[in-house]
């Protein structure tokens, strides 16, 4: 008889049971648990840990789409700050005239066309070469802003303020909590997306091209149109999440999408686990964790230790973002979701061994 | 008699209790380590070396003042963590840093009502909408820019003019008020020219000696303006060079060399050769706190401190009339403040509609390896009737 | 007409650092399939080292600058022992990120010594001023920027023809495999590499901190400009490394020159050398003289 609450055997009997996300009862009821335990987290927070929280979630929609176009289907992609980018600058542009949620899916769209017009060279270039091409696609970007009096010309374009959400005003004291909602919200929504993708034709082929583009083509599947696909897609996630950036920080500037932040994204993928989905929420959490704690301790380093002339204190947060990523990829290439994958498969047997 | 003894106690402890001073917080965000952390680094200094001098001598009585300096990297996501955590905190006055900062924050800075003190001297920090709480220490870099124009008009009628400015907002900022100021004096302005990270400027500067450009003046960082004065120097070019406040200083020298021989430059801080009051006070607190020479010579050192000072005068100001220090008080402090200070060559005034503290500015021209001041402090009318059309 | 030969002298000079900075990138390619993100801070490390040694304690610039290079090459083959060697066989991405990574850790212990911010100049020793002929002007350090890139491709073209360290490292580029099994040892040739990355890097610090000072970030932004080069001369070519560098350099002044005037605001020099790079990836993805990789199934 197939036990309801943990997995001790394959008992399918069908194609719908075969493809449920969360087969037992046990993960129906810790997904319930989990997605309640968000949506009563700020209940226990205060304002200034909401702001992370609200940039960890941010980033984590970034990084999800991140991990389409890097992860899913192996394009390795250092310009993916200014898809970002792409998406707050058409946020700033129409905010004044559509309410926010119209706002997301516009600048996803706009930034997945992008994505399209920087992926159409995959359809010649792959690997290290391809890499180097979303770096030229990083610059340009930035010196077309920098360049472009509508968009201030890399200034700031201040997002409407004073909004009201169902007779709901949102100012300085609720903010956070307010975008952490929608945040969360619009997350699950294309999180749920991304764990389906893999299921899809189209998903299984991103994969297919990833591992061997000419036998994924002799099997039928269009490799070039696959890639232009994948980069529009995590194009897409980037912009929605460039115009949640864009309503959270209350301006777009160009400074937050620079290629420090393509490069941070990579990290945050790569440490999290690069094609998982509990790695690009992982990833993002842990990386600015780290730098928040990293600050911290160097103040304490600063009162102990402080010589003329230089700031040992400051030195220690590149220091410490730097050995994640290396030591990370040296010690568990398969990032924090690995850990993840342990530790849910000792409690999924439990109480039993195995 | 064992009661008596308690008593004594508590009454030590009650005295101990009143005796310390109200701590208040002064925050500061820039960038220690990452872009323009050359100029960053030397201004967190001046703001930690001023605030100890203050604890030291007890210039507030009454008052315990912890600055904290923290580094940003130049990334905005940590300036507006860095500055919410001061507003929840209940700071009364916040230090900023960058222009993409600063203009990112204002909309915030506005809502919450906490003075902001910038050591971006953009002008769009202090332009309408929401700039009610942002303060300027000295003159904008439109102004700054202006004034130097002034003087070129003065010593050169008629003078073609070539603006060499940084790739960004911060080097972009007085190229509107520049070209309308030039209308004005009667001099050219050939070209605007964004300065690429190049280790060689010849194509720029040949194409500026075809135009006949006299002078070139630059918005941008120490380093590159030393790179292009050097190139200019090697090819034997006539061109004459002015910069503002970040273009120049005894960075520029260092970098430089002879090169810069001759070179104009804007600001309102006191150079350290310089005798007076001022100087020597950089001087003596510098020597005071371990600071190396370079950082006591470096123009930034002084600027960190009268932002500083700006903001702890502002508190004493509110102490004094025996007001709560928060944030609204303060600001009702600044905006009354009429400050006579010796780090800047003019006093510190603000109003509701004068958020720029020190007007007064200086040209001083490098001869001989320091910069030597070739006017009186004045401010610059123009800059007045070309941006408030007044 | 004497306009368009200075731009294309100052670019062809600009375009040797250029080279010289993507000579050592090219090589640790050619060796061991590693693109190296951290390459703008060997350059910077031996740019300090070299300005530390020749102020602190006072040596002269030449032997501090020998110094420099050895000890940039100490560097660069322990990085490759300790950071490099676990990750052969590793994915290209956990490659790239590793010298990212690294990147961030050099920035940090950088930031450590009092070089991490402010400007520095070394101490002068080339003279002042520069070469003019017939109009065109050159300076010292430029001369010196093409005079290196010579010297370290001769070189660097003698190690690789006539030496048997040299024939092993292009055994080994060639197929690591069969070069395993005739008995050269690949880890050596990997962290050789590496060493030698290291010198040409430190070789490129020093030229570009006599030429505009020395900031770290204006010398890891040597490391950027180090991309468009090798795609455009091919990600594993020496001579490709060289030409390419010495176009970029050329297009940069040409744009400089040339377009800025008609483009409000200018500084096309520095997105320029980008726009080439993706022409060219449309057009020859392997660059002007990379090997083309033939894929099988």
């Amino acid at each position: 008889m197939r036990n309801p609450w943990t997995r001790t055997g394959n008992y399918k009997t069908s194609y719908a049971q075969d493809t449920t996300i969360f087969a037992t009862y046990s993960e129906q009821a810790s997904l319930a648990v989990f997605l309640i335990g968000m949506l009563v987290l700020p209940r226990f927070l205060v304002r200034g840990d909401m702001q992370i929280l609200d940039l960890i979630l941010i980033y984590a929609l970034a990084v999800l789409g991140l991990n389409i176009i890097t992860g899913y289907a192996g394009l390795i992609n250092i310009g993916h700050a200014a898809f970002m980018g792409v998406g707050a600058y058409t946020a700033a542009l129409v905010a004044p005239h559509l309410p926010f949620w119209a706002v997301l899916p516009v600048s996803g769209l706009v930034a997945a066309a992008a994505g399209a017009v920087v992926g159409i060279p995959a359809l010649r270039i792959k690997h290290l070469y391809l890499a180097i091409a979303t770096l030229a696609f990083q610059l340009i970007f930035e010196w077309a802003v920098g360049h472009s009096p509508a968009l201030e010309q890399g200034g700031a374009m201040a997002m409407p303020r004073g909004m009201v959400f169902f007779g709901y005003k949102i100012a300085f004291k609720n903010h956070h909590y307010f975008w952490y909602y929608v945040s969360f919200t619009v997350l699950v929504l294309m999180a749920f997306g991304f764990r389906n993708l893999l299921r899809t034709r189209f998903g299984r082929s991103l994969v297919a091209v990833r591992d061997n583009d000419r036998a994924a083509d002799a099997m039928g599947m269009d490799p070039g149109k696959t890639k232009v696909f994948a980069f529009a897609l995590g194009a897409f996630y980037a912009g929605v999440a460039g115009a949640l950036y864009a309503y959270w920080s209350r301006a777009v500037v160009i400074e937050d999408y620079s290629l420090m932040i393509s490069i941070k994204f990579l990290a945050m993928a790569i440490v999290g686990g690069l094609g998982t989905l509990v790695g690009s929420f992982l990833g993002p959490a842990f990386l600015e964790l780290l730098d928040i704690n990293m600050e911290t301790f160097s103040y304490a380093i600063k009162e102990i230790y402080n010589p003329p002339g230089v700031d040992v204190g400051s030195a220690i947060r590149p220091l410490a973002f730097g050995l994640a990523i290396v030591l990370f990829l040296i010690f568990e290439p398969r990032g924090l979701a690995n850990w993840w994958r342990l530790l849910r498969s000792y409690f999924r047997n439990w109480p039993f061994k195995y | 008699m064992k009661n008596k003894w308690t008593l004594w106690a508590l009454a030590a402890v009650l005295v101990m209790g009143f005796a310390t001073a109200e701590k208040v917080h002064i925050m500061w965000s820039g960038a220690i380590t990452g872009p323009t952390s050359d100029a960053g680094k030397y201004y967190a200094q001046g703001i930690e070396d001023y605030c100890s001098w203050v604890n030291d001598t007890g210039y507030v009585s009454g008052i315990e003042f912890v600055c904290e300096t923290r580094d940003d990297q130049y990334n905005n996501a940590n300036t507006l963590r860095n500055f919410e955590e001061a507003v929840d905190r209940g700071d009364p006055v916040f230090l900023g840093y960058s222009t993409g900062g600063t203009l990112q924050l204002k909309p915030l800075v506005q809502e919450v009502g906490l003075p902001f003190i910038p050591a971006s001297y953009h002008i769009g920090n202090i332009d309408p909408p929401d700039n009610d709480y942002i303060f300027l220490p000295i003159a904008s870099y439109s102004e700054q820019v202006i004034a130097v124009l002034e003087y070129i008009a003065k010593v050169s009628p008629g003078a073609k003019v070539a603006l060499a400015i940084h790739p960004s907002p911060f080097g972009r900022a007085p190229v509107k008020d520049a070209k309308k100021a030039a209308g004005e004096l009667g001099i050219e302005i050939v070209e605007v020219q964004e300065m690429a990270k190049g280790l060689d400027y010849t194509a720029t500067l040949k194409r500026f000696e075809k135009k006949g450009v006299q002078y070139i003046v630059y918005q941008n960082v120490a380093g590159p303006v030393a790179n292009m004065i050097k190139d200019a120097g090697r090819l034997g070019l006539k061109i004459k060079h002015a910069g503002a406040h970040y273009a120049g200083g005894p960075d520029l020298l260092r970098l430089a060399g002879d090169a810069a021989e001759g070179f104009l430059w804007v600001t309102a801080y006191y150079m350290p050769h310089e005798q007076g009051a001022g100087a020597k006070f950089v001087k003596d607190l510098g020597a005071k706190y371990g600071r190396p020479a370079d950082a006591i010579e470096s123009v930034h050192y002084p600027s960190g401190m009268l932002a500083a000072a700006i903001a702890i005068e502002a508190i004493k100001e509110a102490k004094n009339a025996g007001k709560k220090i928060n944030a609204e008080n303060v600001y009702q402090a600044l905006l009354k403040m009429n400050w006579q200070n010796k780090l800047a060559v003019g006093p510190v005034t603000y109003s509701k509609k004068d958020h720029v503290g020190v007007d007064k500015l200086r040209v001083l021209e490098a001869r001989g390896g320091t910069f030597v001041p070739v006017t009186e402090p004045f401010s610059s009318a123009l800059f007045r009737k070309v941006h408030y059309g007044e | 007409m004497s306009y368009f030969f200075q731009l294309l002298v100052s670019g062809i000079v600009v375009g040797s650092v250029y080279a010289l900075a993507a000579l050592g990138f090219v090589l640790i390619y050619k060796a061991s399939r590693v693109i190296n993100f951290a390459h703008g801070h060997f350059i910077a490390i031996g740019a300090f080292t070299a300005y530390a040694l020749s102020t602190s304690l006072g040596l002269s610039v030449w032997i501090a600058a020998v110094l420099a290079l050895a000890f940039t090459a100490i560097v660069g083959y322990f990085t490759e022992r300790i950071f490099l060697k676990p990750l052969v066989g590793q994915p290209i991405i956990s490659v790239i990120m590793v010298t990212i990574g690294l990147a961030s850790v050099f920035g940090g212990l950088i930031h450590m010594t009092p070089y991490g911010s402010g400007n520095f100049s070394l101490p002068g020793f080339l003279p002042e001023g520069g070469v003019n002929f017939a109009g065109i002007s050159v300076s010292y350090p430029q001369l010196l920027a093409v005079v290196f890139t010579g010297v370290f491709l001769a070189a660097f073209g003698w190690f690789f023809q006539r030496s048997t360290v040299g024939i092993a490292m292009r055994a080994v580029a060639d197929d690591q495999m069969a070069s395993m099994s005739l008995g050269v040892s690949v880890e050596k040739v990997f962290a050789l590499a590496w060493a030698a990355a290291g010198i040409t890097a430190a070789a490129a610090g020093l030229i570009v901190g006599a030429i505009s000072g020395l900031n770290l970030e204006g010398l890891v932004g040597i490391g950027l400009k180090v991309f468009p080069v090798v795609i455009l001369g091919g990600l594993d070519s020496i001579p490709g490394a060289v030409v390419g560098g010495i176009i970029i350099g050329i297009l940069e002044n040409m744009a400089a020159g040339y377009l800025d005037a008609y483009i409000p605001g200018g500084g096309t020099g520095d997105v320029f050398p980008f726009l080439v790079l993706l022409l060219v990836l449309w057009f020859k993805p392997h660059g002007l003289f990379g090997t083309e990789e033939i894929e099988r199934v």
